[in-house]
């Protein structure tokens, strides 16, 4: 491969993130809506709420970690990006694998975290105390998920797992082949994304968003961005995983938005989670889950 | 040669004269008694490289063995006798004790005796240098007149009567088997006569009667009781030099008489209860004095595990653990002269005496055996040994003289520490050191960090001696040189 | 080679031993740190002259070398050696630094003396590099011994409540030499010889229960050191009462001579072909498995303390344990590229480092503030800014995040996990990531985030003496996690040296077919994407404006500045409630236990010596008599 083609894969990959990410939190204003029989917002909506948030006059910085926390947030989705195979590009999913991608997703959430901390309001430190407690709930599943996967396929490189998925066609699909691994995952992605029922850390009632009570302007339009780049990451990992990755543009977008319709419908019909049920909750099914299916995977 | 047996016949002497001399010389005669262990240890010095070469056997009066009172002069036995000399000069209670010339005698006295029991070549003649060792040991404990010291004395007195009694037995017993008490002799006969359950039960009561001086469990009940309540220097004495030679004896006699597994076994499990039961005791106490008792019972313990691996290993091992207490415990007895009473008096006692707690940490690091203190390559010798013999209860005792030290570490360095502490407010002071005290632990601590730098020659000669010592043909040709050796060339 | 010929390690003994003596001579003068520092770094210098060593250039023979009792005791230095040795001089060289300025003058201004801990230090250092030279078992045990001695003098410096932490370490600490003397002794007794080579090519012919008595004696010998379950409960207390320098010492490397003893008794001589071949109880699980999962737990168990702890050097010291749990898990997985090794040792370096960056960082925070209590911080990013990066980049390498070197270590123990199909094992040492992530976060954001006190206003950052070295450390766990191809240099130089398989690695990770890492690329673009969004942030939208740091609502309220909102007490009070009961305290319960019982047998033993117990006599001559008689 030639410089110039890796370099534009990699300004392309996040861009193309970017876009499909906002076009699901769109898909999940619009479920929304629609399971609560309104009409929905219209189609550049997310679009319009970022350039709102950006250019708005109030723009409180609480201090350089604040500012910094916004970059980590998005820019870590963004160098994630590449790590992900999409059909015709694989970026630099070679030289970092499932398991760098695994650590990457983490550094967002604890750029956000360091920069909610700066802001000195005990509301965004306890959403941030509840972050992190459920993502060493859901990380345990979904640290499984990646063991059973790698292990069945025989590599961490996730192009060549998406390669080996289509060279079985739908036999040879993660889902078909590891079920209960398919499973565990699903529901560690829903925790993952912080979706209800797992969306304690945000508790809009108790805690006034915990984490986005100082977020104003462009650090909300940048919390904005972050949401829409977990959610096209959340769709392409699991799709990459289980859905035998994309065949051509159309099917790969096809799986990914379904992937996605999944948590954002769930998230319309439930209630919320105390954190420490969250915690016992995931530890036990998904893990659980997980485990059992890790056995199939072994043997 | 001969002037070997000066060693023992020059303090019998002193001893016997010093009355007279005092009352001529007045106090000029309180320097006879240094004096003339200075001159015995001088003669040993001198006959010690003709003994490296050939060990000597003496018959006193002409009267051919095994008739009469043979001395048997080999390194090991020489070693002995010039500990005798040197210990009991470096620990001479100068002006300690009350009573001079009376004291000065009885140590004497002490000092000829212990000499005879490393020379003696009859079983007979250790008895009863045995017992005189005893005796003279009742006067020295009282000589310091402290009240608690009549009442240990009379359990010492008890505890001692009761295994001389049993050694006479044992004694009796091995003459009604083989019709004979010289050593050397009976080296010859044992194979056939002793190898049996009659000859173990004898083993077991010499083992035990001597065995109460060697702080051997279970007669060393008095150790306890006699160490705290004597002036420290006796203590020491007592410790570090009169007990290793009860000890030598006992392995000298099995080495040559009981060299049989039973035997051998026997010894090593009264060993590992003395390290547990020591050890055990030591952790708890709460005075110095007592402390270094319990673990003198310990590191006597560690002694018997060692000397009961059969061979040369076994000898090299017992003999470097023995020479390193004779060198640690007495100075750390000095140490507790003036650092008696509760350990609680102890804290921040570094702030006033700090080469005395400076020397107590070399002499505790060496006691736990850390490297590259001598006590380290002694413990070192001791496991390898142990842990070439086949018998599983080699292994406890290896097992627990390494438990020990970890015991050994948490009393000694809970004391070591509190002396660097800070003392309690309202704390009563302490004592600094008498001078001699300080100046004869500081040279014995001074020998120790010398036994590092001289660790390969000093290593040479023990391994030397204990070869010689080992060679039970060898003991018998010196003193029989008529017989053929094949008789008893091997162990069986 | 001429014997009397002085080589590199004799001189760097020297300078060693030089050095020691200097600050003993010269410890409490005003240059006395100073001259420690430049110590260390002639030191440094000569251990640079030995570098061909971490490129595969063979062992340098000491001219150190005695026998006795025909034993032959002799010193050499190897790439292990140096691998160590380097990391133990540059952690003494950096802590020396941070002590020799303002933090030195106020610590004697405390009534500390300098001499004893400048000495106590350099006695240290000797003390690991003899060891690290050592090249048998009764040389290795002198160092040893002396390591131990050394850091129970150093750890007693802190005062009455440090000696009491210190002297429960001696008896761990001599506990585990004498599980070492035993094992020497086994060894004597099975190959006649102290050398770990004599050892090595008799292995294939002892029984299992040969083997397994050296590596249990070895392994709690060695364990002991390296606070590895069940042996654990000395460390944390009683590092994090050392001061400043020494805790950081004895936190970043000193623990870690019981990982080189183990690579040098158990690992390469016994060798993890060895370890597999025999089983554990019942059949279950082979050896080298049973170490991993003794690894696992290590990780686990007090990487969860830690997350209790309100004090943050007790927090740091916790840590360390747990850290040490993923250098044995990867030594000890066992693939035959040699990734877990290579992650294992590789991770000795990139621990020592940003865990001596974390330590720095919060010793500044106590030389300006006077605590380490994590619930009388916060705020202090705007104060201490340097402590803060250095804090932040230590810990993104404790969490094992990239782009630190943290993370480049736990990825090659994780790949070997998965080549060796081991989830329960890769879960497990992931279970501590995750806690580890919670704890330091929680470290970073009671100090540094959150609600500045009042009374921490006038705080100013830590001087340069102690802000310096934290920034060199930051460079270096930046700079080996974009190019960790230094340290795999060095790490690949030891694994050829204790006959590992050695891996094939290049600057920026390794290659493999089956997924590779290439931390060039991941830093790069990583760093790209900041760069990204800083540009989507500074460069769109409005400007932003900074308000001040007090000025904070809450509820609708403001807050000032007298009131007290910082969230730091029960931080995690949600997952607290979930595994609060599953702190148990079971190991702290079987120690007690275990004191308590000895304390019983000892007034047993007591009883039965001190009364003259004429009964059991009279018995006994019966007894005897009654034996002779039938």
């Amino acid at each position: 491969m030639n410089w110039t083609e890796l370099i534009l894969e990699l300004l392309l990959m996040p861009l193309v993130a970017f876009f499909v990410g906002l076009a699901m939190v769109l898909m999940m204003r619009k479920v929304a809506a629609r399971l609560q029989r309104r009409v929905g917002p219209p189609l550049l909506q997310p679009l319009y709420d970022i350039i709102k948030l950006y250019g708005k006059k109030t723009q409180v910085s609480h201090g350089v970690m604040h500012d910094i926390g916004i970059i980590m947030a998005v820019g870590g989705y963004i160098a994630a990006e590449t790590l992900l195979p999409v059909p015709g590009m694989d970026g630099i999913a070679d030289k970092g694998g499932i398991i760098t991608l695994a650590y990457f997703l983490m550094i967002p959430a604890l750029g956000l975290a360091l920069g909610v901390g700066q802001c000195a309001n005990p509301n965004g430190s306890i959403g941030i105390s509840r972050a992190l407690t459920s993502m060493l709930a859901y990380d345990i599943p979904f640290i499984i998920v990646v063991f059973g996967v790698a292990f069945h396929f025989g590599t961490t490189n996730l192009a060549d797992i998406v390669r080996i998925q289509q060279e079985g066609g739908i036999g040879g699909w993660g889902i078909v082949e590891m079920p209960l691994m398919a499973l565990a995952g699903l529901f560690a992605m829903q925790a993952m994304l912080a979706k209800e029922p797992f969306e304690v850390y945000i508790a809009p009632p108790e805690i006034a968003t915990g984490p986005m009570v100082e977020m104003g302007g462009k650090y909300m339009g940048g919390l904005f961005v972050m949401q829409a780049f977990q959610f096209y990451t959340m769709g392409v990992l699991y799709t990459t995983l289980f859905l035998g990755g994309g065949e051509n543009w159309l099917s790969f977008l096809v799986k990914i938005f379904l992937v996605i319709l999944i948590p954002v419908t769930v998230t319309v019909i439930y209630p919320r989670y105390k954190t420490d049920d969250l915690v016992r909750l995931v530890w036990k099914w998904p893990t659980a889950i997980g485990l059992v299916g890790l056995i199939f995977v072994m043997h | 040669m001969n002037n070997v047996i000066l060693m023992f016949a020059l303090p019998l002497l002193a001893a016997f004269l010093i009355q007279t001399l005092w009352r001529a010389l007045g106090p000029l005669s309180r320097f006879v008694g240094p004096l003339t262990l200075l001159a015995t240890g001088i003669i040993g010095l001198r006959a010690w490289p003709v003994v490296t070469e050939q060990p000597a056997a003496i018959a006193i009066g002409n009267f051919a063995p095994p008739l009469g009172i043979t001395f048997y002069v080999d390194r090991l036995a020489l070693l002995f006798a010039l500990i005798v000399a040197f210990g009991m000069l470096a620990l001479w209670p100068w002006g300690k004790v009350e009573d001079r010339p009376r004291t000065d005698s009885i140590l004497l006295i002490l000092a000829a005796a212990a000499t005879g029991m490393a020379l003696s070549g009859d079983l007979f003649n250790l008895y009863v240098f045995y017992e005189l060792v005893a005796v003279a040991t009742y006067g020295l404990i009282v000589s310091g007149g402290r009240a608690p010291a009549y009442a240990a004395t009379f359990r010492y007195l008890i505890i001692s009567a009761f295994g001389a009694a049993l050694a006479l037995i044992g004694i009796a017993l091995v003459y009604t088997l083989t019709g004979t008490l010289n050593l050397a002799h009976l080296a010859e006969v044992a194979p056939d006569l002793l190898n049996n359950p009659m000859g173990l039960a004898a083993f077991g009561l010499f083992l035990i009667g001597f065995g109460v001086k060697a702080e051997l469990f279970p007669v060393n009940t008095w150790v306890p009781e006699v160490y705290p309540s004597v002036p420290q220097r006796v203590a020491g004495l007592l410790a570090g030099v009169v007990s290793k030679l009860a000890l030598i004896v006992i392995v000298r006699v099995m080495l040559l008489v009981f060299p049989f597994e039973g035997a051998h076994l026997l010894m090593l499990a009264l060993g590992i209860a003395g390290v547990v039961f020591g050890e055990l005791s030591a952790w708890r106490a709460r005075d110095l004095s007592r402390t270094l008792g319990f673990s003198s019972i310990g590191q006597l313990g560690v002694m018997f595990i060692a000397f009961s691996v059969p061979g040369e290993a076994g000898l090299l091992a017992g003999l470097a653990v023995a020479l390193h207490h004779t060198a640690v415990k007495p100075a750390l007895f000095l140490l507790a002269e003036r650092w008696g009473g509760s350990l609680a008096r102890l804290k921040g006692a570094a702030g006033d005496s700090p080469l005395a707690a400076g020397l107590f940490v070399l002499l505790a690091l060496s006691l736990i055996g850390i490297p590259p203190l001598p006590g380290f390559w002694a413990k070192l010798l001791t496991l390898v040994a142990l842990f070439d013999q086949a018998h599983p209860l080699y292994l406890i005792g290896a097992g627990v003289i390494l438990v020990g030290a970890v015991f050994e570490t948490a009393y000694l360095f809970r004391i070591a520490t509190g002396l660097y502490g800070t003392a309690d407010a309202g704390q009563p002071g302490r004592e600094t050191h008498d001078w001699a005290d300080l100046l004869t632990a500081g040279a014995l601590g001074a020998a120790l960090l010398a036994g590092v730098v001289l660790l390969a020659p000093l290593g040479q000669q023990l391994t030397g001696i204990a070869a010689q010592t080992a060679d039970r043909g060898l003991y018998v040709q010196t003193v029989h040189p008529t017989l053929p050796t094949f008789v008893i060339g091997q162990t069986p | 080679m001429n014997p009397m010929e002085l080589t590199s390690p004799d001189l760097l003994l020297a300078v060693a031993a030089l050095t020691a003596v200097v600050v003993l001579i010269a410890g409490n003068t005003r240059a006395g740190g100073w001259l420690a520092t430049l110590g260390y770094a002639l030191q440094f210098g000569v251990l640079s002259r030995m570098a061909g060593l971490g490129y595969g250039e063979p062992a340098i023979e000491s001219a150190l070398h005695f026998d006795v009792f025909g034993w032959s005791l002799f010193w050499r230095y190897t790439a292990l050696s140096w691998f160590f040795a380097i990391i133990t001089v540059g952690a003494a060289m950096l802590t020396a630094l941070f002590a020799a300025g303002d933090w030195g003058r106020q610590y004697r201004r405390n009534g500390g003396s300098l001499r004893l801990l400048h000495t106590a230090l350099a006695l240290n250092v000797v003390a690991m590099l003899l060891l690290l030279g050592s090249g048998e078992l009764v040389g290795m045990c002198i160092g040893w011994e002396l390591v131990s001695w050394a850091s129970f003098l150093l750890m007693a410096t802190g005062g009455a409540g440090a000696v009491q932490a210190a002297l429960k370490y001696l008896v761990y600490a001599i506990g585990g030499g004498m599980a070492m003397l035993a094992g020497m002794a086994l060894v004597y007794s099975l190959v006649g010889s102290f050398e770990p080579d004599a050892l090595a090519a008799a292995v294939p012919n002892l029984s299992d229960g040969q083997v397994w008595a050296l590596v249990l004696l070895f392994g709690s010998a060695f364990g002991v050191k390296m606070a590895l379950l069940p042996f654990h409960l000395w460390q944390a207390r009683a590092y994090a009462l050392t001061p400043a320098p020494g805790a950081t010492f004895l936190g970043t490397i000193s623990s870690r001579m019981g990982l080189f003893a183990i690579i040098m008794m158990i690992i390469a001589p016994i060798g993890l072909l060895r370890l597999e071949t025999i089983s554990g109880p019942l059949g279950l699980l082979s050896g080298n498995e049973i170490l991993a999962w003794i690894a696992v737990f290590t990780i686990i168990l007090p990487t969860f303390t830690a997350l209790r702890q309100n004090d943050a050097l007790m927090l740091l010291t916790w840590h360390g344990i747990g850290q040490g749990g993923y250098m044995l898990l990867g030594l000890v997985a066992g693939d035959k590229l040699g990734l877990g090794s290579a992650g294992g040792i590789m991770h000795v370096f990139n621990y020592a480092t940003y865990q001596a960056a974390i330590f720095m960082s919060v010793f500044a925070v106590v030389y300006r503030t006077g605590t380490a209590d994590l619930n009388k911080l916060g705020g202090l990013i705007t104060r201490m800014p340097i402590s803060f990066v250095a804090m932040l980049a230590g810990i993104i390498g404790l969490a094992g995040l990239p782009p630190m070197s943290g993370f480049v270590s736990k990825w090659f123990i994780y790949r070997s996990l998965l080549i060796e199909g081991e989830p329960l094992l890769f879960v497990g040492a992931v279970i501590g990531t995750l806690g580890t992530i919670l704890s330091v976060y929680k470290l970073i954001h009671n100090m540094f985030l959150g609600q500045l006190r009042l009374e921490h206003v006038k705080v100013r950052e830590a001087p340069p003496t102690m802000s310096i070295p934290m920034l060199v450390l930051v460079a270096v766990v930046f700079a080996t996690g974009w190019f960790p191809g230094i340290v795999l240099d060095w790490v690949a130089a030891v694994q050829a040296s204790i006959g590992l398989p050695v891996i094939a690695h290049h600057w920026g990770g390794i290659d493999l077919p089956a997924g590779g890492l290439d931390m060039r690329w991941v830093v790069s673009i990583l760093l790209g994407g900041f760069a990204a969004g800083a540009i989507i942030f500074y460069g769109l939208g409005n400007r932003h404006r900074a308000v001040h740091q007090l000025d904070n609502y809450a509820g609708g309220h403001f807050l000032s500045g007298d009131v007290r909102y910082q969230y730091s007490a029960n931080f995690y009070a949600g997952l607290m409630r979930l595994i609060g009961p599953w702190y148990r305290g079971t190991f702290q319960w079987l120690e007690s236990g275990i004191v308590s019982g000895v304390s019983a047998a000892s007034m047993a033993a007591q009883g039965v010596l001190r009364p003259a117990l004429p009964g059991a006599y009279l018995l006994l001559t019966a007894t005897l008599l009654l034996w002779v008689i039938l």
